[in-house]
This record gives structure tokens, sequence and C-alpha cells, in this order.
């Protein structure tokens, strides 16, 4: 049984399970990649498709058959003995087929009826899907320097939103990122939109327009991965401070397993050792917290995203529902006000228009007496 | 995705199980039933990115029939119907099959048996599905996300699928019982000649170990025969079972001159291995129910329910406690009165 080898195997850059269906063994992406390439004829996984006849001449001569029982095989295994309907109708593939007998079927129509049952034409999250789907499956780019070599490795990336919303129980909100072996974990980084970043702290009744030159993104820029024993600081600018000391220094004097540190922006993926499906951290802004998952690592495939300036690709995003603001109920809140005596409720949340048309004259001047703060909607990437 | 699954896989294993009934490992065999259930039609009525998770799911179950420990013939099976739906998804461009690293002995290893026994059906669909480049070479054969379940679902693997083990059988075989029993012989003549034979300290061999060895290979094949005696017997009478049988038939032959000198002597069966064949029996009583309960946990109820349960705050404040402050609260007129929660139709599985 593959599944109970010991971890103990000499060769241990052929992933196998730890705990089956949730996590493997850990392994280097590179030496993974190796592997499969020696494994693998280029033809394998070259982007480009053998030529058809080529590849039915050098079966018949493998095989030492005839060019008759060759085309008999051929007919034989062609697709179309695996038509279900006769050749002149064309089904309707959009509806689920009412009297089969597959168990998934019975299923799907149970589910079709009810669907149709609730009134509601479609589901907007369904759209941002089919749109999401619609820009990253199969693009090609348009200068052959920029495409994804072949034999590359594609990581899928699991980043978790931080598990601050009392939600976090039910559903796990992420988003999931494509990226190549030869990226940096600063490119991660970078991919990784989180709101907290765009907090901006303050009072700024007085001075509203000068609010968004204070996001902490430009603030305070360290962060860290943190992978199997090893701290990736991010180091790319002076003001930068490595914020996992503190971690390192509380583990020594508590007697714990030695950690390491490393920069964030020399560590490629394919020097990573990590496990596959296994939880690791991404912290900043010092102490925002998201999972980490790396879901999968493959070769890359001509069907994938094969423009690398389209790296970090995002492929799915789960949406928040956003805040709208007290007066008009369209707009997202932009500010956050205490003490306001216009306002309904205190505190109360306003979108930047309703919030300047009732605080501050023509002029821009304030009127009355009130405490303004910039809200970020933690659904603003929406 | 996940709430079909067990549909899904069901629907394969009714696809396989009577394309093993069919004792054959063609394609036309299989296109007819696949054509007979209709099983086109699976991909019917799934919607936009639906499409491509569905087919995901679907590969990825069918995947698992391609590899040990199912026999040749559920693996060949397997493999067409790899084909058939990578070919009939409705996905565009078409969703992959995952080939993960560790599988790809096994899936070379299949490759050289059906080429050994001139499978042409079987290489040449397996090829094609190279050429198309069908298969994403990735580290694991699903996604994985660490999703640790509370309780652990055994992963039940159709029984009738898999081979049965043949190991004792190929091992132990007549040539071998008789080498032994020339090298006990002639261990015992080396003995009586040097005339030690009285010492007891260099009794060191069991007296009879061949007719035991073998009673017991035998008891096992017996036990293995009542075992599956219902799902009856599909590597043996078939024209075209395992490559390994057709590859080295002079192996089958052994094994079976095994079998017919089993049942020629059964009438005559020693007490001893009377006593043992009960013992066998035993086990395969004790063994059945024993396994499928598994380890069963007390279920204790979680923290909150059981400080919920304990701990008693009366009124309102308990009322105030137990709900938290929402954001959204802000947008929202105190005097208004609370909403009463909607109430979704939700639908049921």
């Amino acid at each position: 049984m593959a599944a109970s080898k010991p971890s103990t195997d000499p060769n241990t850059n052929i992933p196998e399970y730890e705990y089956t269906d949730v996590n493997t063994h850990i392994f280097h992406i590179g030496s993974f990649r190796n592997e499969w390439l020696n494994r693998l004829k280029p033809s394998n996984y070259s982007y480009q498709q053998e030529d058809e006849d080529t590849f039915d001449a050098n079966f018949a001569k493998e095989m030492g058959i005839s060019a008759e029982t060759m085309t008999d095989l051929k007919s034989i295994c062609s697709l179309d003995s695996l038509c279900c309907h006769p050749e002149d109708e064309q089904p309707d593939t959009e509806v689920v087929p009412p009297d089969s007998t597959l168990r998934t079927l019975v299923q799907r129509k149970k589910k079709q009826d009810h669907r149709a049952s609730l009134k509601i034409s479609k589901n907007r999250h369904d759209l941002y899907a089919d749109e999401l789907e619609r820009l990253t499956v199969g693009r090609k780019p348009e200068a052959v320097t920029d495409m994804v070599p072949e034999g590359e490795v594609i990581l899928t990336i699991n980043v978790y939103y931080p598990a601050v919303y009392e939600k976090f129980i039910y559903s796990r909100p992420h988003i999931t990122l494509l990226m190549t072996g030869s990226h940096s974990l600063a490119e991660l980084r970078d991919a990784i939109c989180c709101v907290s970043d765009l907090q901006v702290c303050g009072e700024f009744s007085n001075t509203p327009d000068i609010a968004p030159d204070f996001i902490s993104k430009d603030h305070y820029k360290s962060a860290f991965f943190f992978f199997e024993g090893v701290f990736y600081n991010d180091m790319r600018y002076p003001e930068c401070q490595d914020i996992s000391m503190t971690t390192i220094e509380w583990a020594k004097a508590h007697k714990f397993p030695p950690y390491s540190q490393a920069k964030m922006e020399d560590t490629r993926f394919m020097d990573l050792k990590v496990k596959v499906g296994f939880p690791y951290l991404y912290c900043h802004q010092g102490d925002c917290e998201h999972l980490v998952i790396i879901t999968d690592v493959r070769l890359s495939h001509k069907v994938d995203c094969l423009d690398k300036k389209l790296y970090p690709l995002l492929t799915h995003k789960h949406r928040v529902i956003t805040q709208k603001c007290a007066v008009c109920h369209v707009f997202i809140g932009r500010w956050f006000t205490t003490n306001d005596q216009f306002a309904p409720s205190d505190p109360c949340l306003f979108c930047d228009k309703c919030f300047r048309m009732l605080h501050y004259d023509a002029q821009g001047n304030k009127l009355g007496d009130f405490l303004a703060y910039p809200f970020v909607d933690p659904g603003a990437f929406n | 995705m996940d709430f079909c699954q067990k549909q899904v896989k069901s629907d394969c294993e009714e696809l396989l199980g009577r394309f093993q009934t069919t004792d054959s490992v063609r394609f036309e065999i299989f296109s007819k039933i696949w054509r007979e259930m209709n099983f086109t039609q699976i991909f019917y009525g799934t919607v936009n990115h639906e499409r491509r998770a569905f087919s995901r799911l679907i590969l990825d179950t069918a995947y698992s029939f391609f590899l040990p420990p199912f026999s040749f013939q559920i693996r060949v099976g397997g493999l067409y119907l790899l084909y058939s739906l990578y070919h009939c998804q409705r996905a565009s461009p078409p969703e992959q099959i995952r080939l993960a690293l560790k599988n790809w002995e096994d899936v070379k290893k299949f490759e050289k048996d059906a080429v050994d026994a001139q499978h042409l059906d079987v290489i040449y669909i397996l090829r094609q599905l190279m050429l198309r480049k069908a298969f994403n070479f990735t580290a694991m054969p699903t996604v994985l996300a660490f999703n640790k379940k509370r309780k652990m679902e055994r992963a039940a693997l159709c029984e009738a699928f898999m081979e049965r083990a043949s190991r004792p059988q190929e091992l132990i075989n007549i040539e071998l019982l008789e080498e032994l029993s020339n090298v006990d012989d002639h261990y015992g003549k080396l003995k009586t000649s040097i005339g030690l034979q009285a010492d007891p300290s260099i009794n060191l061999i069991r007296k009879e170990l061949v007719p035991e060895l073998r009673s017991t290979v035998v008891d096992f094949y017996k036990w293995q025969q009542r075992k599956g005696g219902a799902g009856g017997h599909e590597d043996e009478d078939s024209g075209e079972g395992t490559s390994s049988q057709q590859e080295c038939s002079k192996r089958a032959q052994l094994i079976s001159s095994i079998k017919s000198k089993a049942y020629g002597e059964a009438a005559e069966a020693s007490k001893s291995r009377r006593h043992r064949q009960v013992e066998v029996d035993f086990t395969s009583y004790e063994a059945g129910p024993s396994l499928s309960s598994g380890y069963s946990r007390t279920n204790k109820p979680s923290l909150k329910a059981r400080t919920n349960e304990n701990v008693h705050v009366s009124g309102d404040l308990w009322e105030e406690a137990t709900r938290t402050t929402h954001i959204n609260r802000l947008t929202t007129l105190d005097f208004v009165p609370e909403e009463k929660p909607k109430t979704y139709k939700r639908f049921k599985w």
C-alpha cells in the first residue's frame, strides 16, 4: 500500500500522504519537478500536440499490426461509439434529462427544480465566478517571451481571510492564486489583497482630503511568511523590520525547537520544502494573520494560462457583504463618525459623497462638531 | 460540488460493475454499456463554472478506479471511463485528468501488462490520452486543503472490484514443496548417518513440515473461496483475465494443480486439519464485524453546548450576551423594530 509507506523512504521528493486526503509529507518543490521531468518524455509535457498520423504510424509499427487492424482499432475506439443520442438530433445539454436512472442526475434534477421554484434567475456570485473563469482559463500570451516555459511548476495557493468573522467556523473564505515555481515569496505577498493594508489610522474631520495619504501599507511594510520552521521576512525596503524576531526569541526562551529566518524576496517556490495541503502563515501589519495553504503543485499544461505577465493569477475570490452608507444605502461606507450631531446613530457610517454633503459646506469648511475616521470595508476588494 | 460525490461514485461503480460481469476488457463492450446507461448525460444540466467543478469531481472519482488495488479488468474499465469522461465533458477547454507522481509507476506497469497481453485497445486509448495531453502531472491525485473530517469516513473501496491475493498459492507451489521435502529427506538421512537422532537438542526442524505447509495454503485458498463465493470468481474462467495470468500460464497451471490436488484430498482431511479449519472459520467471522464498526468515540457534547447547559443567565441579559454587535447595526436606526429574521428556503439533499 502506497499510503502506508513509512516516512523514512529514501526518496522523499515523491509526495505521499501524511494524512490521507488531508496533507502530504514534506518535499522539495524543485526536486519534485525534476522527478517528473526525469520520468516523462519532453513530448508528454510539451504544449504542442504530436501529429495524429505520425502517432498512428508509430503505434502500428510498435505493436506490429497492419494498417487494416489499425483502422479497425481506430473505429472501435472512436468517440462516436460513446454517443448517447441519435445522430440527427442534438439534445439540450442545459437541461437535466427527466427520465435518467443515474443517481447523479436524479439528484441534479431535484436541485434544478428547486432552483426554478425560488424565482431567482441568477446568483450574483455565480456571475462573478463565471467572469473570473473567462478571464483566466487558457490565456495565451502575445509575445513568445512571455510564455510560461514548458515543464514549469504551477502552484495553487489558497490565502484565507483572517479569522475575525464569526462566520469563519462555517465557511472558510479565501482567495486562490496560481503562481509558478520561479516566483518569489515577495511576489506572492504583493498579490495578496487585504483590507488591513488599506486602513488609515487617525481622526481626519478637519482635513478629509489628505486621509488617503496615510494608508498602513506605506507605513508598516514588514511582513513574514512561515513555512516549515522558517520565517521568511520581507526586507525589500529600508524601513522593514524583522518582526519574526519576537516569536523566535520567545520560542528560544521557552525551549521550543529553534526557528530560522530567511528573506522573502530571495526565496523562490522552487527552493521551498513544504507539505501540500498543510496550513502555513502569512502575517502582516503586525497582527493580521492569514492562513496559507498550498493546495496543489503540478507541471504546467497547454490549457493553463500561459501568459507569464498575468501571474500571480487570481482564480477564486470569496466576496464579502459590504456595509452601506446610512444616508443613501447605495454606496459602500467610507467614513465612520462619532459624536456627530447630524448622524442618526452614534457611531454612524457614511459614503464619501453623503459624508461631505452633510458635514462640509461648498467651500469645504467643516460644519458642526464631530469626529471622523476613515473606514475601509472588508468587502472593499470585491 | 461535494454534495454529489456519493451519487457520482455509485454511478461509476454501477457502470464498472456491469463491465465486470462481462468478463471482458474490450472497449466495444464498455462503450455498449456506456450507451445503454446513457452515461454522456451525466454532464447535462451543469451550468457555467459548475461544469468545470463537476468535471473535476467525476474525473477524480474515475481516476481512483484506474489504480491498484483494483483488478486488471476494473483498471481497464477505469481507463475507459477516464477516456470517455474526458472527451464527453462539457467544460471547455477540458479539465485534465490528474496523474500523481506516486502513481506513475503503477501506470507504467499497467501499460506494460497491457502490451505483454496485446490488449491493443487498452494501449491505444492510454496513448491517445497522452497524445491529447489529457493528463496533468501533479503532486497529489486531488487538491488538498487540509479538510480534516471530524468523522473519518472509511474509504469504502468496492471489494468486488479487488483482485484476490494469490501470492501464497503462487509462492508455495508443487515444485517448491517437492524441493522442500527432498531437502528435508536429505537432512534427515544426514542426521541418521552421523547417528545423532537420539539427541533431542538437535531436533530443530518440525516433523511433517511439508504436508503442514501445504495444508495451510490449501486452507487459505478454501477460506478465500468461501469468502468470495457470493461474488463469483472472476479471475479464473474468464477468457481474458489479468494479464499476469496470461503472460505466464505455466504458473497458472501450477496453481491449478495445487487446487485440484486440494480437492482430491479433501475427503481424507486429517484431524489436525479439521481443527485448523475451524480456526480459520472463527477468524473470518470475527474479522467481519470488528472491521466494519471501526473504533467508536463516545460522543460528548461540545464545550459550548455544555456551557450553555450549565450556565443559566436570566432574561434579557442572556439575550444580550449571546448576540454580538455587528457593524451593520451602525446603519440601522435604534427605534426601528427589529426585523424578523428572514427565512430562506433551504434545499434538503
